[in-house]
């Protein structure tokens, strides 16, 4: 069966069979190469489909999945949905019933992708791998490849509204470690982009041996509260660890700390955070999210203050708000929240003149785990490396330093963020951010 | 389309091996959260996993689709792509068709059962939790379990079966006293059928997490710096696992990303550390039959007192480091190739006693509860959160503590255990890596690490 037959046939059966429902089929197609020591060691591809079905019966929904495309496993997939929602307990939602078609050309699909050739992919690869042995201290290049995926979304639900959803990129990586003496360190740069020539091999090279060599002679610094620059290597994957307290669901379900803090000051007033699935050619850009809602620009932090949670169809229903278009939902599970692209919006002034602002501080440029980070408790305890600033210049490596806060203090302690993100396809993009003094122990 | 057929395919192309990873997977789930029954759902998962080996180079293929024609265009797409341009006839494949003896019982099958049957055990669970204090706000619990059938061949004559069943149960509590909120959770599995639900003490589980996160309500910090560690059973193996276990598999040994490179029956821990990892306990959540390459599992040294004895190999790791293969070729499913992995790793039983190692601490931490963990596999820098924690003064333990984190190197750290306690335990996690996220357990005994850096209030 293709996906056609098979949304045809679902469309047929769950008419009959069930109360409202929806469904995702998704396609995807992906090519993917290691090298090690200038051989392939591996390449692979992988081709796909699939598909996910959430019916409602008496108000209840029940979920399934099927990676199978035969009558059988759909009749079976049908029934697991059909015998779950008289499990689960009734939820209060009510399923769009139009969509408004968007004209924007989102950029998520790049054809020209698709004739990129693993010959090609190796080429690159091996001229990154050429350039990082040239660094004086790299012993080894143990992480060395690039791929690309391409997919493509077919959503239905019982009142009418479909919608496709094609895209695609590709992204490479390198990983190398730098030695001296018996200090060993390892430095990584990822990126990705929709066309092969927006990756820069050179740029690959010359970040992994930086971020390799860097840190080769640090050491800890003595422990108390110092200023904290998070570079913006790393200032968008603390924010994200945090992403989930914007989510209505969890704050419903007293899992956030900003239950009963809409309109309130949370933050400094140099922290604007916004959800924006409308930009082109980002990763995170969406036009219409997992249950069939319009996205928008949704600002969640204004000048410190808490404007917004992001919704889906149920915790909306829930706050008598209207879906912000933030549900997202796996094939087989209950719908979530998630933003699209998070925005902290810039500041004015470039780094340098950020890290001249202060008579010392941390430069912090990499993040040792994240186990120890809580959305829930809001706590921060993590390991961080980076550089001792004085006056603007870097006095010394630092590594073995524990950083202690929790995210709603650190959200206060923000003095002012510079006018650039990272270089990263990611869809959150945190500038460079000075924090006021924070406890670190060694 | 044949696994006899696909395996004869790519061997006419000139690949030296071929196997077929072909699985079929059933998962169900019931969640229950905010007391209602949030979500019951079930999934059907199919496909093949196909290897082929063209010298050193591992070529791979997984897909969903059946039919022969997209099959053998997938894999010729791949062999092309690296200018293999061979096209002989292969006889076909005569597979020697091996049974396999079921090592691990599986009495009541989900499949008999249903999901229903688990709504009884996660309103329970929700009912003691909020009976414990006004102050446990929310309260989360699901009841897992997956069945796996799969068939492995190979162009050595291999084919073999393998039915794998795991049931999991996971409790999570929320504790919130004014402006303060805490987590405790615990989450028990098994390699076994529902049977593996009905043998739980709900009470006891539930109260423990419940209480551990009340107890962090009222935490203070630790204060940070370089300090004895006394670390406490079961789950505290994750620190071995993550720090020592990922850098001896020969993943990382092939690419000479671990410190433990051409150490082999050299001394690289304290005299009192012993090591191991087995693939054969009864019913244990990183269990197995046979291996994701169709080999028998088995139960291997890894650090004898402080010597190592043997890396944890795949069919190209072995190759590749030249040791034997243990049994430990592992994939989350097949979607990956398979590489060395852990099953059920563990700190052997000592002999010390739970309160000589308190006594033997004049100031530092007791690390009862650890937390989750990564550690790089290449410098051995590991980081570790402490879900449960206490500090001891003088050897007595003292106040809880919150907010305490475990940084090192693992290869530095086992030189630093100085005391082994009798009181080995394991327990259930998933482990992720390079061929995706699979059951294992860890385990210890509790140990004394006689010095680690530990994040706390500066």
């Amino acid at each position: 069966m293709n996906t056609t037959d098979v949304a045809q046939y679902l469309n047929e059966q769950l008419k009959k069979k069930a109360d409202a429902y929806d469904f995702s089929i998704v396609e995807s197609d992906s090519t993917d190469l290691e090298i090690f020591e200038s051989e392939i060691k591996k390449s692979e591809i992988s081709s796909s489909y699939a598909v996910g079905i959430r019916l409602f019966k008496n108000g209840k929904p029940g979920y399934s999945s099927a990676k199978r495309f035969t009558l059988e496993s759909l009749d079976i997939m049908i029934n697991d949905a059909l015998s779950h929602a008289d499990l689960t307990d009734k939820v209060e939602i009510e399923l769009p019933s139009s969509l408004n078609e968007s004209k924007l050309d989102l950029q998520a699909y790049n054809p020209e992708l698709e004739n990129v050739t693993m010959n090609e992919m190796k080429d690159f690869c091996l001229v990154i791998e050429e350039k990082v042995k040239s660094g004086n201290k790299i012993e080894n290049i143990p992480y060395l490849g690039m791929g690309k995926s391409s997919g493509t979304k077919h959503f239905y639900n019982s009142k009418g509204v479909h919608y496709n959803n094609r895209s695609n990129s590709i992204s490479a990586y390198v990983g190398a470690s730098a030695q001296d003496g018996d200090v060993k360190k390892m430095g990584v740069y990822s990126n990705g982009s929709r066309s092969l020539n927006k990756l820069d091999h050179q740029l690959f090279s010359n970040k992994v041996i930086e971020r390799a060599e860097e840190l080769l002679e640090a050491k800890p610094i003595p422990s108390g509260e110092y200023p904290v620059v998070f570079s913006n290597r790393v200032s968008g994957s603390l924010i994200s660890m945090f992403g989930s307290i914007f989510s209505a669901d969890m704050v419903q379900k007293g899992q956030s700390k900003l239950k009963g803090k809409l309109n309130q000051k949370i933050a400094s007033e140099k922290l604007s955070i916004l959800c924006n699935p409308l930009l082109v050619g980002e990763p995170g850009s969406r036009l219409y999210d997992g249950e069939g809602i319009n996205c928008k620009e949704t600002p969640i932090i204004t000048d410190g203050k808490l404007i917004n949670v992001i919704h889906n169809l149920e915790t909306a229903k829930k706050d008598n708000v209207v879906a912000s278009g933030h549900g997202v939902r796996g094939l087989n599970s209950r719908a979530g929240v998630s933003f699209s692209n998070l925005i902290v919006e810039k500041g004015e002034q470039a780094l340098n003149s950020m890290l001249n602002s202060v008579n010392q501080c941390l430069y912090i440029v990499k993040l040792d785990g994240s186990s120890a980070c809580s959305a829930i408790s809001g706590e921060i305890s993590i390991g961080v490396q980076g550089f001792l600033i004085e006056n603007g210049e870097r006095v010394q490596a630092v590594d073995r330093v524990i950083l202690n806060s929790n995210i709603f203090d650190l959200f206060n302690k923000i003095q002012c963020f510079s006018n650039e993100y990272s270089d990263a396809f990611s869809s959150i993009k945190v500038p460079d951010m000075l924090v006021d003094k924070i406890s670190l122990s060694s | 389309m044949k696994l006899e057929d696909i395996i004869s395919y790519g061997m006419s192309k000139g690949a030296r091996f071929v196997d077929v990873f072909q699985e079929e997977t059933r998962k169900s789930s019931v969640g229950f959260r905010d007391s209602k029954v949030e979500s019951a759902s079930a999934s059907i998962d199919f496909g093949y996993g196909i290897r082929m080996l063209f010298g050193k180079k591992v070529l791979y293929v997984e897909t969903n689709h059946e039919e022969e024609s997209k099959i053998k265009s997938l894999m010729n797409e791949l062999i092309s792509a690296h200018g293999v341009d061979v096209s002989t006839d292969f006889p076909k494949m005569n597979l020697n068709r091996s049974h396999i003896q079921n090592q691990h019982p599986c009495v009541k099958l989900p499949s008999d059962l249903g999901q229903s049957i688990k709504l009884q055990w996660l309103k329970n669970v929700d009912k003691i939790a909020r009976e414990v204090s006004p102050n446990i706000t929310q309260v989360s619990v699901s009841a897992y379990d997956e069945t796996s059938n799969v068939n492995i061949v190979n162009s050595e004559g291999l084919s073999v079966s393998d039915t794998r069943t795991r049931t999991r149960f996971l409790v999570s509590t929320v504790a919130s006293k004014k402006n303060n909120i805490f987590t405790g959770s615990e989450s028990p599995g098994s390699l076994q059928g529902y049977e593996f639900f009905d043998s739980l003490d709900y009470e006891s589980l539930t109260k423990k997490a419940a209480n551990r996160a009340l107890l962090m309500l009222d935490a203070g910090y630790i204060k940070g710096g370089v300090q004895p560690v006394i670390m406490g059973n079961g789950f505290g193996g994750v620190i071995f696992h993550e720090a020592c276990g990922h850098p001896l598999e020969t993943e990382a040994i092939r690419k000479k990303s671990s410190p433990f490179v051409g150490k082999l029956n050299k001394k690289i821990a304290a005299d009192c550390l012993t090591a191991i990892d087995d693939g054969t306990i009864k019913n244990s959540w990183g269990s197995i039959n046979i291996d994701d390459e169709g080999m028998p599992t088995e139960k291997t040294v890894l650090i004898e007192n402080g010597i190592l004895k043997n890396y944890l190999s795949d069919k190209i790791g072995a190759e590749e480091v030249g040791v034997k293969r243990t049994g430990s070729a592992r994939r989350e499913s097949f979607r990956y190739a398979p590489v060395s992995r852990m099953r059920n790793t563990y700190i052997a039983a000592g002999k010390d006693e739970f309160d000589a190692m308190i006594k033997s601490v004049d100031d530092g931490l007791y690390a009862k509860v650890m937390g989750g963990g990564s550690v790089n596999p290449a410098t051995g820098e590991f980081n570790f959160s402490v879900q449960e924690g206490y500090r001891i003064h003088k050897g007595e333990i003292k106040e809880p503590v919150r907010g305490a984190t475990l940084i090192g190197k693992g290869h530095e750290i086992i030189q630093n255990i100085s005391m082994v306690g009798s009181d080995l335990k394991l327990a259930a996690g998933m482990c992720g890596a390079s061929s995706g996220a699979v059951p294992t357990t860890v385990g210890q005994p509790t140990i004394k690490v006689d010095a680690i850096q530990v994040g706390g209030d500066s």
